[in-house]
């Protein structure tokens, strides 16, 4: 369940990068026919998409570790898992 | 210069993957690797001057690298260095060793990078090189420690990422010194990131089971440096803009405070030296201009005593008061703990002093009681009963663990020599009196007390909680 409200998490803040780089005009930044000024901000856009990837690869490595995790606390609840770490 | 700057960044992740083809080399390689930036650290402390690179036009990475970064850079070349030694003969597998070095290799990188999106980058790769690391022995318990770190830092560095855009919408660009001019939401986003990646504060509570409970091995990795990725960016901000110099030094004296007091009620011997790391990197923190020397020597002090700790019989204080531990691992827990209270002839002497020089009179009283409650903490060790107990062991491990040993309390003296000017009458009569103050508390009062502390800030939802108050405080902050 955390997880998934992580991966919200994430999408919310990719959502925000998107909206900053559209601030000033929404149409792709390549050179075409038509000369245009509202071009979107491509920064952003190439940041985010890194972020979105790394984002990815953790949310996986998260899902691994819960099913290994599953396997011997069926319900996955935290309280139960961590009642033997803090004393 | 530049050539050898990007060979030196690429350097560990080429030999992380060579590692995977050739398995049979893997600890001679990642030794080699951790050489190198060594190596590659000398000219910097030579030259003096920082090197700017800017790569790949306007909104392409940046990398500084100065003496500052040059101290951060040098402890991790030694404690990988260190560790690797220390596993040589274990039997673990090449997977291991490639996650070493890409750890190392990650650390150099957030060490060297000054804009905010490379950092985002390297804080990423080193929290999923940590992950795989404390999860190496694949137990139940090892991966929901890794599971809690990775998700701590996850969402931290979620944060950080909004933090990050809002200095881009403010300046174009992602480098460090646009937080001058961007909002007070922006420092606050960005500074909640790196606060609870270097541990620090409350939003840094997750450190000490983290740490606690990983091997030997890597919780001297991420004691060392891992927790430095989150300071040296910190210190960095603090040096360039002025009005975020205050915000850095208080929360360097809360943290030394507040580490400090769990440190000295701990009855776990590694959960001691885990909340003795939340309260170095305040003592770091506490002034910027001269915390990469600090760094250095808490990097050897505590990797060095993670790896001595494990070699003890028991992990708790109670247990080992009882029983005698051998005099040769006594000395070894003797010199890291005279280093870290600040005994003169140890490096620990040294940047203790250039420390307490540093920070402002208002800093003063809260570093001070700092340093006497890290003596009281350490006196734990020191008083331990020891005898020169038969050797059990077999000799052959043992012989990677002094050399491992040997070279991290090796640099302590060695360090010891860069801040010679030190040694007048006053700087020495002073930490002596802070640990005789120290060790006197220790006799007197705390060795017949038991106080238990709450760990309930250490539990998983409230350090998520604990993340969203610090936010509206530094905000606050900030905006003031």
């Amino acid at each position: 369940m955390k997880i998934i409200s992580m991966d919200v998490m994430s999408s919310g803040v990719i959502a925000y990068f998107v909206v900053i780089a559209a601030r000033q005009g929404v149409f792709t930044p390549i050179l075409g026919d038509t000369p245009r000024t509202n071009y979107a901000d491509p920064v952003p856009q190439a940041v985010i998409l890194t972020a979105i990837v790394i984002g990815f690869s953790i949310q996986a490595l998260m899902l691994v570790g819960a099913i290994k995790l599953a396997r011997n606390n069926p319900t996955l609840e935290i309280h139960e898992i961590e009642k033997s770490d803090l004393v | 210069m530049t050539t050898l700057t990007l060979i030196w960044i690429v350097l560990p992740f080429m030999v992380g993957f060579i590692i995977y083809l050739l398995p049979k080399g893997d600890r001679y390689l990642a030794l080699m690797g951790a050489v190198a930036s060594a190596l590659y650290v000398i000219p910097l402390f030579v030259q003096q001057t920082p090197i700017n690179l800017q790569l790949l036009d306007n909104f392409g990475v940046t990398l500084v690298l100065d003496p500052l970064a040059g101290f951060f850079i040098l402890t991790n070349a030694l404690v990988t260095a260190a560790v690797i030694i220390y596993c040589w003969r274990s039997d673990r597998t090449a997977f291991f060793y490639a996650q070493v070095i890409l750890l190392h290799g990650s650390v150099n990188a957030a060490f060297a990078c000054s804009d905010f999106i490379s950092l985002y980058v390297a804080l990423e790769v080193i929290s999923i090189a940590t992950f795989l690391l404390i999860a190496y022995p694949r137990s139940d318990r090892s991966i929901w420690i890794g599971l809690r770190y990775l998700f701590v830092s996850n969402v931290a560095m979620l944060f950080y990422l909004i933090g990050a855009v809002l200095v881009y919408k403010a300046t174009h660009s992602f480098t460090f010194s646009g937080l001058r001019v961007s909002p007070p939401e922006a420092i606050a986003l960005i500074f909640l990131g790196l606060l609870a990646k270097g541990g620090i504060f409350i939003s840094g509570l997750w450190l000490p089971l983290t740490h606690a409970e990983s091997e030997s091995p890597v919780s001297a990795l991420m004691s060392g440096v891992v927790v430095k990725a989150g300071v040296l960016p910190l210190l960095r901000c603090a040096l360039l803009i002025e009005e975020i110099d205050p915000i850095v030094r208080i929360f360097g004296v809360s943290t030394a405070l507040l580490g400090v007091s769990f440190a000295v009620f701990e009855k776990d011997t590694k959960r001691l030296l885990a909340f003795s790391t939340v309260s170095q990197m305040g003592f770091i923190l506490a002034a910027p201009a001269v915390g990469g020397f600090y760094a250095l020597t808490h990097g050897l002090v505590k990797a060095s005593l993670f790896l001595t700790v494990s070699k003890l019989p028991s992990r708790n204080f109670k247990e080992l008061q009882q029983q005698s531990i051998p005099t040769n691992i006594w000395i070894n827990l003797v010199i890291a703990g005279f280093s870290i209270s600040g005994f003169p002839m140890l490096a620990g002497f040294g940047a203790k002093i250039l420390t307490l020089k540093n920070v402002f009179s208002w800093q003063d009283v809260g570093m001070n009681v700092a340093a006497v409650g890290t003596t009281i903490a350490f006196a734990k060790f020191i008083f331990l009963p020891h005898q020169s107990a038969v050797e059990a062991q077999p000799a052959k491990s043992k012989t990677d663990f002094w050399v491992a040993i040997a070279i991290l309390l090796g640099g302590l003296f060695v360090a010891n020599i860069v801040y010679y000017e030190a040694y007048s009458l006053e700087n020495v009569v002073k930490p002596l009196v802070t640990i005789a103050i120290g060790w006197l508390a220790y006799w007197l009062i705390l060795r017949r007390s038991v106080v238990n502390l709450p760990v309930i800030f250490e539990e998983f939802d409230n350090l998520i909680g604990v993340m969203g108050l610090i936010l509206v405080l530094l905000f606050w902050m900030a905006v003031s």
